[in-house]
């Protein structure tokens, strides 16, 4: 109940804040237009004045929730709408080091060497292969939304990360006889047709940058058939 | 007449819920907050678990989260009383870092921007830093150069300190409150 007495306490503090501003807004736009001839909302007697206010508060929370929910399907700058105006799908995009005047998506950790790959499923499974780096390397999964579903690191995988990523029904379809060899590679399943592959490589030295960037060059993300 | 007031409280709700909504995608990342003294992690917010408010957040933002299986984020605003860093005083980040393959330390301005300088350093990693003979970490966010592990922090007025853990051992999925010990963030003076 914590969070609901939270979300309380940030709507009183919103609603205060905003009153003041609209207040000083109004007041300040007031001077120069005729004074409009509605008068205040006459709400009647305390009691109905109580019931206006927690039908507001009700369906505040309502909008609140129902925006919150909206906000991944409807948010235009996710970081899939960031990434397609640079990129083609299915295909693996070295990104620029972040700096103080370029970064691509916020919160990138500079540190890294990052790629990325846009892929599509609608045609065919998408293959993704990452030579290890002699660091840290990594693999991780976004839906278009931006919602983490899977993540592989080089000390799980091994010399080379061989991923297979495709739908539900696609992994359906695959036939029985290449289930077997199924074992030996990785399949992982999309929740989603389109979304991100980020692939990233730790760079230990400064110097060594240039070198691990050539060796995630070398990284694939292509249809598999 | 009812027309009237039943407007103004539908303006009213509609403001107050959007206003929220606002409030809550810009100042947070998620409802699964663990704390340990001056950092702020959200170890769900990289899983599928992730709750309606980091997925709100990051859809905002344009922020790929660090998956869990892959590291965790933490991020600390304040030092550990709870003043704001401040890019114009000095700040010391002292501490053992929780075992973990390999570690990032890196400073933000207020809205999560690298900070220029002439150095080119806005961060550590477990590789660079230098250690003292107990093993713990000693890092400096200054804006005059310092000697040891020196950040410049451009006299920026508000900072922002990532740490992140890259394949740790330890789990915060299971909501312990008890998150590991993180270093220690103390201002020591102000220009």
């Amino acid at each position: 109940m914590t969070t609901f007495e939270d979300l309380r306490e940030e709507a009183s503090g919103v609603a205060a804040r905003l009153s003041r501003r609209l207040s000083r807004f109004f007041g300040r736009i007031a001077g120069s237009l005729p004074r409009p001839r509605l008068s205040r909302p006459h709400f009647g007697s305390p009691g109905q004045a109580l019931l206006f206010a927690a039908f507001a508060v009700v369906l505040g929370a309502i909008a609140h929730i129902v925006s919150i929910l909206a906000m991944p399907a409807l948010a235009e700058r996710n970081a899939y709408a960031r990434l397609s105006e640079l990129m083609e799908s299915n295909a693996l995009t070295l990104l620029p080091d972040p700096s103080p005047h370029e970064q691509v998506l916020p919160m990138m950790d500079p540190a890294f060497v990052s790629a990325v790959c846009l892929y599509d499923l609608s045609e065919a499974p998408l293959k993704v292969r990452v030579p290890a780096t002699a660091d840290y390397t990594s693999v991780s999964f976004f839906t278009a939304e931006g919602l983490a579903f899977y993540a592989l690191s080089d000390q799980a995988a091994g010399k080379v990360i061989e991923l297979d990523l495709m739908t539900a029904s696609q992994k359906a379809a695959l036939p029985e006889d290449e289930e077997i060899t199924a074992a030996d590679r990785l399949v992982i399943e999309s929740p989603s047709l389109e979304g991100i592959v980020a692939v990233r490589a730790f760079v230990r030295e400064r110097g060594t940058r240039a070198i691990v960037r050539r060796q995630i060059e070398a990284a694939t993300c292509a249809p598999s058939n | 007449m009812r027309l009237l007031p039943l407007a103004f409280t539908l303006l009213v709700a509609t403001i107050l819920g959007l206003g929220v909504t606002w409030f809550s995608v810009t100042h947070s990342r998620g409802l699964d907050v663990v704390h340990a003294g001056a950092w702020l992690g959200w170890p769900r917010a990289g899983t599928v678990k992730a709750d309606p408010y980091a997925r709100a957040a990051f859809a905002r933002s344009g922020e790929l989260p660090l998956e869990l299986a892959d590291g965790l984020l933490f991020l600390a605003t304040t030092d550990d009383t709870g003043a704001p860093l401040d890019g114009r005083c000095e700040t010391r980040i002292v501490g053992v870092l929780p075992q973990a393959r390999l570690w990032t330390l890196t400073l933000m301005d207020q809205d999560g921007h690298l900070i220029a300088n002439d150095a080119g350093r806005s961060g550590f990693t477990s590789a660079e830093v230098v250690y003292r003979d107990d093993g713990a970490i000693d890092v400096r966010l200054s804006p005059r150069a310092r000697a040891g592990n020196w950040l410049p922090t451009g006299a920026r007025p508000r900072l922002k300190v990532a740490l992140r853990l890259y394949d740790a051992p330890f789990s915060f999925a299971s909501g312990a409150a008890d998150a590991a010990v993180l270093p220690r963030i103390t201002r020591e003076a102000c220009l």
